[in-house]
Order: structure tokens, then C-alpha cells, then sequence
């Protein structure tokens, strides 16, 4: 219940984060979003802070540019996009770290299934696919050629890709054998 | 190459959820009428499979190297539908379980990267591949990555003029078509070589051990 | 040869998986490497690789700190790649050249040596996979697979070869023939496994990490063997009820199941 509470909470607050425009607002809605977040919220704050680096700093330095060559440099826009922007990924961030979504979607069995199936995959896969980066590492040159890089990386793809496959298949059947699906075959 | 939140304005993204729920459904329908029991577990594992591409990195010339998309991958092996409901359920994975990518911006990309990319690729693969197989699929990931890429400029170059304060000033995103178009599509043009060549070698590999095991 | 001194590594901050590991290995060692799951063995034969760095410690190789630093070097990199070997758990994951022949040549041809495709023919020979040498490795059965990545390492004729439950998924016949061939090799060897009989044949010593992440035991594999507080400890033996002509009761177990 409470996850559902924060999610949807969370879906409010995006929205009203997109809606409103006046910059003292933002602001404001950013200081009780911090104050909230209690002791957390230096580490969350640095963690949107890096996450949003690269594209919002490309965007405010060839705005910042480009308007001032033209001779309408506005700073509000800079300020407000800025503090959007943070403001959105800091939500995003606060979500994760309090709230597990898996339990926020026990309204439907279908979805949440699905939810937890694919992580599931997605963290066996991860771990199986570092291997592969590695074991092509551990016998090369310290520059790994083009070349090898991508057949390597073809290697990786179609083995994930019979896995998949061949996994689909197995949870398949054990959800079968399990009587998760209603009619009998 | 998705984009992140913030940049999209509402008047684009909560019709984009919409259209975007409405083709969700549909696609998941589509599946289970075609796969039943499996619907789920395959489209949890292909979306495994999809993350597991976006991981990979591809090395460009010049010594730079992008994440692969693998949606040309997945469209030309498994369709449209599945590809669109994988890379849409990678990209909300991404926002709510590792607070990266954005949930404002999650209709927009899927629509763009899932549902444009995966028809691009498959409707390149279905016309070339008379011709020549290969061609086909390198056609089928450069057009998925580059078609997608211009959904999504074109979507964040409209901002401006969707979305702006009364004395004109963008509210969302400050740059028009003729400043996103070719700062996203001449990258992408070289990006799409890289995507291209993945998908000839993963769906060749494929297809030969598809073809030893005689099926 | 080997020299780890205080290492510790994490991949997420609260959860260590090595804490504080020393010890030293001399060339012509047989080390096996004990722990139960998810006590650091592949994060440990990982760093031995110089795949991954420790938080913190240091890890020497013939007298030479390796880190990122030292590593970055092409020539040194390229030098301690030949002579330190490692076999990936899962042989899939070795796997991307079009022929066996090209898989095993791989490694000498990348890492400068001379003669990779006589180096594959001899391995491959010495390996018994000769006559798979033109075919594609990947449609090969999982036995098959794990001697053509042994042959892609020893065609290197490394010093040191660090093995990850290299029986994890063979058979017992090609377990056997695993066993023969390993013992009979002359270079230094780190196995891991957390299959006591089969560490008994894999090597004369042991080093055993805990549950907690920290070397148990160091010394002669037979010292371990006896110790049944110790295997108890690390997670490797167990205890359960069964029954013995009719009557019930419980002892130290150490099945191997897999």
C-alpha cells in the first residue's frame, strides 16, 4: 500500500514539476524535496548532479552561446531548465531508494510477474556478460583491435540470444508444471 | 541516444502516453494470442536480451565507442510488437529500478526507438533481403538507429515552439528543428555503421546455428 | 611468484567479497582455491588476472605490483597476459572465433608470439581436439568447448593458469580426463572449487576463504581435509540425518553434490 501511495505521489510530483514554469516554485518544490529526503540528501543530490552533467551541460553552454551571439541570452530559461531537470532526476533517484516498484505493481499479477521475471534475467545476464568483456581482455594486447571487439561483441549477442530463447522455454514450463496458467495442456 | 527527463513538455508527453498504452496493449495482446503460455517468459527474457545489447560497447572510428540499441536485432528476428515492448520495458526498468533515462521522456523514446526503429529495420530487412541478406541487415540496424534518432530530434526541436512562456522564451527545451536535426543525425550516421555492422554479425551467427540444427 | 598482501574488494560498498587476503604462491605451486558459494573465489582468480583492481591491498606478480597504472604499460600488459592464464567458469564466454583453429591461435597471435597456428595444431593434438580444428567452436558440446579454451590458454605456454571450476559442467568421464590432464601439467596452477574430493586431486595445497570473505586456512590440502570444524565453518561440509542399517543419526557430509 504504501509503495503504491509513493508511486503514485511520485507520478503527481512529475507532473506538476512539468505544469508549473515560474522559477521561485520550482525552487521551492526542490527545497521541500531535499528537506524530505532527511539525511540522504547530499548523496542523492550528488548522484542527479552526475547523472545529468554531460547532456544539461551541453545544452546550457551551446544555449548560453548561440543566444548570446544572437544578443537574447534569457538566464531564467538556463535557471529554470537546469532546475527542472535536477529536480526530475532527484525524484527519480528519491523513488528508487525508497520505494521497491516490484510492490507498487501488486495490483496486477500480469505485470508484476513480468517485472520480476525480466530483472531477474536482466541481473543473470549482466553478471554472464561482464565475463565475456573479461575473457576477451584477459587474452589481449592492452588495445583491443576493432576487429575483435566486434566479434566479441557478435559472440556475446547471439549467445544471449540463444539463452533467451532456450530460458523462455524452461520458465515456461516450470510455470506450467507449477499450475501458474489456469488451463491445463 | 534516448532522452533524458525534463526536456519534454507535457503537451507532448502525456499524449505520447496515451498512444503509447494503447499500442502496449495491443502488442502484448498480439504476443499472447501468438505465443500463449510463453508471451510472458519470452518477452522477459528478449527484454533481458535487449539490455544486455545496450550494454555492449561498439567501438566507432576515431576511438570513440557507443552503447549498441540492438533493435534492428530485434525486430528483424522476433517483429515489430516484440521489439517495441522490449526496449519499452528496458527503458521503464532503467527509470524505476536504476534511476536513469527519464519517466517523462519514456513515451516519447519508446515510440521513437521501439515502435519507429523496430518498423524501420524490419520493413528494410523485408525489402532488401532479395537482394542481398546481408545488405538487408546492415540496413535494417544503420535505419533503425538513424529513423529513430530523427523522431526523437524532431520531438525535442519542437519543443520550443510547443512550449514557451508569453514573452517567447522555450519553457522546456531551447532549440528548434534546424539546430536538433543535424546535431543529432550526423553523429548518428556514423553511430548507425556500428549498429549496422552488430546486427550482420549477431543475426548471421544466428541464423548458421539456426541452419545447423536443421530448423 | 604470486604475492597478495591485505587485499580487500567490493562491488557494492556494503557488501565486501574479499576482506583482507594475504598470502603467496611460488612458481610450480598446485594451489586449490576452497570457499562455498559466494565466498570471493572468482573475484579473487579475477584480481590474480588483473581483471579486476582491489579497494584496497596489493597484488605482486614476479616481483611487480599490478594495478591500472602498471598494467597500462602495452609491453608489460602484453607480458603479463602470456604468463598468467585464466579459464572462465562458463567456456561460452571464451568463445567468439569463427574455427577452433582461429580460437586456440587467438592469444599467440594477439599477444606477439611466433608460430600461433603450429602452437594451435600442437595444443589442439595434445588436447585431443584435433580433428575439430575447422569447425566452429560454438557449436561444439560444453566438454568440447572447455578443452578448446584450455588449448587457447596453454597455446600460450603461460607460467601461471588460473582455473574456475573447471568441472562445473563436465561429465564424469571428461572430469576424469580433466583431473589426468591437469596433474600432469607443469605450470603453476590456482583452481577453485567447492568440491573437497575433487580439490584432493587438484592440488597439494590449500587456501580456503570463509564466508566471511577472509582466508580460513592455508597449508597442506590434507590439513583441511581432517578439519572438520573448519569445513563446517566455510560452508563446505554439512550436517544431516540419515540412517545407517536401520539406525538414524547424524554426521559430517561432504557429498559433492553438484
Amino acid at each position: 500500500m504504501k509503495d503504491k501511495a509513493a508511486l503514485l505521489l511520485y507520478a503527481a510530483a512529475v507532473l506538476c514539476v512539468t505544469l508549473v514554469h515560474d522559477i521561485r516554485f520550482l525552487a521551492a518544490g526542490l527545497a521541500a524535496t531535499l528537506l524530505f529526503s532527511g539525511r540522504s540528501a547530499p548523496l542523492l543530490a550528488a548522484r542527479a548532479g552526475r547523472a545529468i552533467l554531460v547532456f544539461n551541460g551541453i545544452v546550457s553552454v551551446s544555449y548560453a552561446a548561440l543566444a548570446l551571439l544572437r544578443g537574447a541570452f534569457q538566464p531564467e530559461f538556463l535557471l529554470r531548465m537546469n532546475l527542472r531537470v535536477f529536480l526530475l532526476t532527484y525524484l527519480a533517484f528519491l523513488l528508487v531508494s525508497r520505494v521497491k516498484p516490484f510492490r507498487a505493481l501488486s495490483f496486477s499479477p500480469a505485470l508484476l510477474h513480468l517485472f520480476t521475471l525480466t530483472y531477474g534475467q536482466i541481473i543473470v545476464f549482466r553478471r554472464l556478460f561482464d565475463d565475456f568483456r573479461l575473457a576477451l581482455k584477459s587474452r589481449s594486447p592492452a588495445r583491443i583491435g576493432t576487429r575483435d571487439l566486434y566479434r566479441n561483441a557478435g559472440a556475446a549477442g547471439s549467445f544471449f540470444l540463444e539463452k533467451a530463447l532456450h530460458s523462455s522455454t524452461e520458465i515456461a514450463d516450470a510455470m506450467r508444471s507449477r499450475g501458474f496458467f489456469r488451463d491445463p495442456r | 541516444m534516448h532522452i533524458p527527463d525534463g526536456f519534454i513538455s507535457p503537451k507532448m508527453y502525456v499524449p505520447a502516453y496515451v498512444a503509447a498504452a494503447g499500442l502496449w496493449s495491443y502488442g502484448l495482446g498480439r504476443l499472447r494470442r501468438n505465443l500463449d503460455d510463453e508471451a510472458i517468459p519470452r518477452v522477459a527474457v528478449l527484454t533481458a536480451f535487449s539490455f544486455v545489447l545496450m550494454m555492449i560497447l561498439l567501438p566507432l572510428p576515431g576511438g570513440t565507442s557507443v552503447h549498441a540499441a540492438g533493435i534492428g536485432i530485434l525486430a528483424v528476428l522476433f517483429g515489430v510488437w516484440t521489439a517495441f515492448l522490449c526496449v519499452s520495458l528496458v527503458l521503464l526498468l532503467q527509470a524505476l529500478l536504476f534511476g536513469s533515462g527519464g519517466i517523462t521522456s519514456l513515451p516519447v523514446n519508446a515510440l521513437a526507438m521501439g515502435l519507429i526503429g523496430g518498423a524501420a529495420a524490419a520493413a528494410a530487412y523485408r525489402i532488401l533481403r532479395p537482394l542481398h541478406e546481408r545488405a538487408a541487415l546492415f540496413a535494417a540496424g544503420w535505419l533503425s538507429i538513424n529513423l529513430a534518432a530523427l523522431v526523437l530530434a524532431i520531438a525535442l526541436g519542437a519543443q520550443p515552439s510547443l512550449a514557451r512562456s508569453p514573452d517567447g522564451t522555450p519553457l522546456f527545451f531551447p532549440f528548434g528543428l534546424s539546430v536538433t536535426i543535424p546535431a543529432v543525425m550526423i553523429p548518428h550516421a556514423i553511430i548507425g555503421v556500428g549498429e549496422g555492422a552488430l546486427t550482420v554479425i549477431v543475426c548471421g551467427i544466428f541464423a548458421r546455428l539456426a541452419k545447423e540444427r536443421g530448423s | 611468484m604470486i604475492r597478495v598482501e591485505g587485499v580487500a574488494h567490493a562491488y557494492h560498498a556494503a557488501r565486501p567479497v574479499l576482506e583482507g587476503v594475504t598470502f603467496e604462491i611460488a612458481g610450480g605451486e598446485k594451489v586449490v582455491l576452497l570457499g562455498c558459494n559466494g565466498s570471493g573465489k572468482t573475484t579473487l582468480l579475477k584480481i590474480l588476472d588483473g581483471l579486476l583492481f582491489p579497494d584496497a591491498g596489493l597484488y605482486f606478480f614476479r616481483g611487480k605490483k599490478i594495478d591500472r597504472r602498471t598494467l597500462a604499460d602495452a609491453e608489460f600488459h602484453r607480458d603479463f597476459r602470456r604468463r598468467v592464464a585464466f579459464l572462465f567458469q562458463n567456456p561460452d564466454a571464451m568463445i567468439f572465433n569463427p574455427t577452433v583453429r582461429d580460437e586456440i591461435a587467438f592469444g599467440p597471435r594477439r599477444l606477439g608470439l611466433e608460430g600461433a597456428d603450429d602452437r594451435a595444431e600442437t595444443w589442439a593434438r595434445n588436447l585431443g581436439i584435433a580433428p575439430l580444428l575447422d569447425r566452429p567452436p560454438f557449436q561444439l558440446s560444453t566438454g568440447e568447448k572447455q578443452k578448446v579454451c584450455l588449448a587457447a590458454l596453454l597455446a600460450l605456454e603461460p607460467e601461471v593458469l588460473l582455473l574456475d571450476e573447471p568441472t562445473g559442467s563436465l561429465d564424469p568421464r571428461t572430469t576424469g580426463w580433466l583431473v589426468d590432464f591437469l596433474q600432469d601439467l607443469s605450470v603453476t596452477t590456482v583452481t577453485t572449487t567447492h568440491n573437497l574430493s575433487l580439490g584432493a586431486e587438484l592440488g597439494e595445497r590449500a587456501l580456503v576463504l570463509s564466508e566471511k570473505h577472509t582466508v580460513l586456512y592455508d597449508g597442506a590440502i590434507e590439513g583441511i581435509l581432517g578439519d572438520e570444524q573448519k569445513l563446517l565453518e566455510a560452508n563446505l561440509v554439512h550436517i544431516h540425518r540419515h540412517r545407517h542399517a536401520g539406525v538414524e543419526h547424524r554426521h559430517f557430509h561432504s557429498h559433492d553434490w553438484e
